[in-house]
This record gives structure tokens, C-alpha cells and sequence, in this order.
């Protein structure tokens, strides 16, 4: 995914190019609103280019340890999705390509995006791990569509399937996909993911007031026992 | 009709070496612009010349194009070629541009250009 997530980076860079339109723009000439359609896609570019592997880093093991860092990398990750990457996606959306039926899909994607991610900033205030995984889960499974729909529309390409069909397929299926799989994983059987809930748990030891507390304490009493 | 028939001609291949080629070229992979045609055919719409306001001849044409072994999509491009400067015209909405704007070349619509002027009575 990650590798994925580059690509679509590094393919994107025309897109910032001023002196000339993209592809992908040209193939929706004429547009009413020329200038601020290609603003909208420009901000949605680049806010996807950070907030993806923003997401994707802040999923790893590695990242959840470091709690402190977790936290300030998502309170970014989250402002630059619920602000850059949503509202601009919306306009996108609502002149998208395909008409009606694939302005629904990448609605749906975007209304999947804001709430899990508003759900999971509020479980994570709450403490609730457990959910805020979940959450987080749908917020990467639909911004993954942008990897997996790229290469549907490769593979369907070369199976010669017509491009107007293979568009609406590599958007709808990869969208629902990503939520019955988030959803399978997060109903998993218990016994099966007891090494995430150790981390889980071992997190909200690490994130509790009362714990950092004591140890806060215990530290101002090794310093003072030291002076007598 | 050897005239008709190298006219036909030099518009196929100008617009195939002027606009399809660089055109293919320029089309991205793994992007969700639609992928290049797998087939493109130039078809030249009219035998004769027809002139513009102005007195220039032009002749007007239209590609189609294939994916895997459906059917041609007809018009997907629509546009015509100037005779003497060899310049390219592509029809956007109801406008007509050089045909350097599918290449994402900034340019302005060329008004008056693709269409014939009225029959002098």
C-alpha cells in the first residue's frame, strides 16, 4: 500500500506543474469553473500525497509505542483530512467523471472518511482504543480505494474491458470491499487477536493520567529520597 | 479522385503524427485518467476542402477509438487540419482549439476556425 501510495504521489506531479493541464483534466474540458476546479484537485492532491502515508505510518506497531508521537501525527493526519482532502474531494466529486453513479461512490467514500475519523478523534479523547482502531481502520480502508481503484482500472484496461465500466467498478467495489473487511477485522474472535489487545491495553496504560501520575510521582520521590 | 484520395490521406497522417502519437505518449498509467485506446482510427469526414471565413482551406475529421475488441467508439476527437499552415483544431464543448490544448497546453479557443464560411450566391 505504501508503495502504492508513491506511485500515485509520484504520478501525480504533473498535476503541479502550472505551465500546463493535466490528463486527467483535459478529459473533462470544458469545465464551468475552470480555475477552481483544478485549485480543488491541486489541494486534493497534495493533502492525499501526506495524509496516506500519514495514516499508513500512524498504523504501524512502531508509531503506536511512542505515544506522544502518535498523537500529534494524528491531530495532523486529521486536520489535513477533515479540512484539505474532504472538502476539496467534494467538489471533485461533484463534477466527477462517469456522472451520477460514480459522484455517489466517491460521496459515500468521503462520508465514510469524515465520520470514522471524527468517531475515532472522539474515541481517542474518550481513551477507547478499541474504537478508535476501528475507526482509523475505515479512514485508511477508504482512502486505500485510491491504490486499489488505480490498479483495478490498470487490470481491467488490459483485460480490455471497456474504461467508462472499469471506472465505476474500480471505484464501487474497492469502497465496499474496504468496509466489509474493516468491519471482518474488527469482529474477529477475540482469542485470535490477543497479541492487538496486549498492545491495545499496554497503550492505555501508557496513556492514563493515573498511571503517569504515579510515575511522575514516584520519580519527584526517588529525586527527594536522593537529597535526604 | 486522386486528389480526394491524398487529401484523406495527408489529413490521417498529419493528425496521427500531430495529435495521436504525442497524445499516446503523454497519457499516465496508474491515474485515474482514462487509459490510452488500444485502437484509434482517423476518418476524414469530408472529400473536398471546405474554407473558413477568412479563405483558408481546411478539412474536417473524426477519431474513434477501441478498447480490447468492442465496438469504435465514433467522435471521440472532432476537429479539422489546415492545408497550407497544417495547423490542427479540436472541438471542446462548442469551441474550437488548437489541438495543442489535448497535449494540456494553455491556449485560447480560436474563433471562426472549422467552419465553413456560407456559399457566395
Amino acid at each position: 500500500m505504501s508503495l502504492g501510495s508513491a506511485l500515485i504521489t509520484w504520478m501525480s506531479l504533473p498535476y503541479f506543474d502550472f505551465e500546463t493541464l493535466p490528463p486527467f483534466m483535459i478529459e473533462k474540458l470544458p469545465l464551468k469553473f475552470e480555475s477552481s476546479w483544478l485549485a480543488a484537485l491541486r489541494i486534493h492532491v497534495a493533502a492525499a500525497s501526506l495524509s496516506f502515508p500519514l495514516c499508513l505510518s500512524l498504523m504501524t506497531r512502531a508509531l503506536q509505542r511512542h505515544a506522544v508521537w502518535h498523537r500529534w501525527l494524528g491531530r495532523i493526519t486529521g486536520l489535513l483530512v477533515l479540512f484539505a482532502l474532504l472538502p476539496s474531494g467534494l467538489v471533485l466529486a461533484l463534477d466527477a467523471k462517469g456522472g451520477g453513479r460514480v459522484t455517489a461512490g466517491f460521496l459515500l467514500s468521503g462520508a465514510i472518511v469524515a465520520a470514522a475519523m471524527i468517531a475515532g478523534i472522539r474515541s481517542a479523547r474518550r481513551r477507547d482504543i478499541a474504537q478508535h482502531a476501528r475507526a482509523m481502520r475505515h479512514v485508511v480502508g477508504q482512502m486505500s480505494v485510491a491504490v486499489v481503484s488505480r490498479a483495478l482500472i490498470v487490470g481491467l484496461d488490459a483485460l480490455g474491458v471497456d474504461p467508462d465500466v472499469a471506472y465505476v467498478g474500480a471505484l464501487w467495489g474497492p469502497v465496499l470491499l474496504s468496509v466489509a473487511v474493516v468491519e471482518w477485522l474488527s469482529r474477529r474472535p477475540l482469542a485470535s487477536s490477543r497479541k492487538r489487545i496486549e498492545t491495545v491495553e499496554r497503550m492505555r496504560r501508557e496513556l492514563s493520567p493515573f498511571v503517569l501520575m504515579l510515575r511522575i510521582r514516584a520519580l519527584v520521590r526517588a529525586f527527594a529520597g536522593d537529597g535526604r | 479522385m486522386a486528389d480526394e484520395s491524398s487529401l484523406a490521406q495527408w489529413a490521417q497522417q498529419h493528425v496521427e503524427a500531430g495529435l495521436l502519437k504525442p497524445l499516446a505518449e503523454r497519457s499516465s498509467r496508474f491515474s485515474r485518467s482514462r487509459p490510452p485506446p488500444h485502437e484509434s482510427r482517423v476518418r476524414v469526414t469530408q472529400t473536398t476542402l471546405s474554407r473558413d471565413k477568412q479563405g483558408r482551406e481546411f478539412v474536417s475529421f473524426s477519431v474513434d477509438v477501441r478498447y480490447g475488441t468492442g465496438d469504435w467508439h465514433a467522435d471521440d476527437i472532432v476537429g479539422c487540419a489546415y492545408r497550407a499552415s497544417g495547423s490542427v483544431f479540436v472541438k471542446s464543448g462548442e469551441v474550437y482549439f488548437p489541438a495543442s490544448r489535448l497535449l494540456g497546453k494553455r491556449v485560447d479557443a480560436a474563433p471562426g476556425v472549422c467552419r465553413a464560411a456560407a456559399p457566395r450566391s
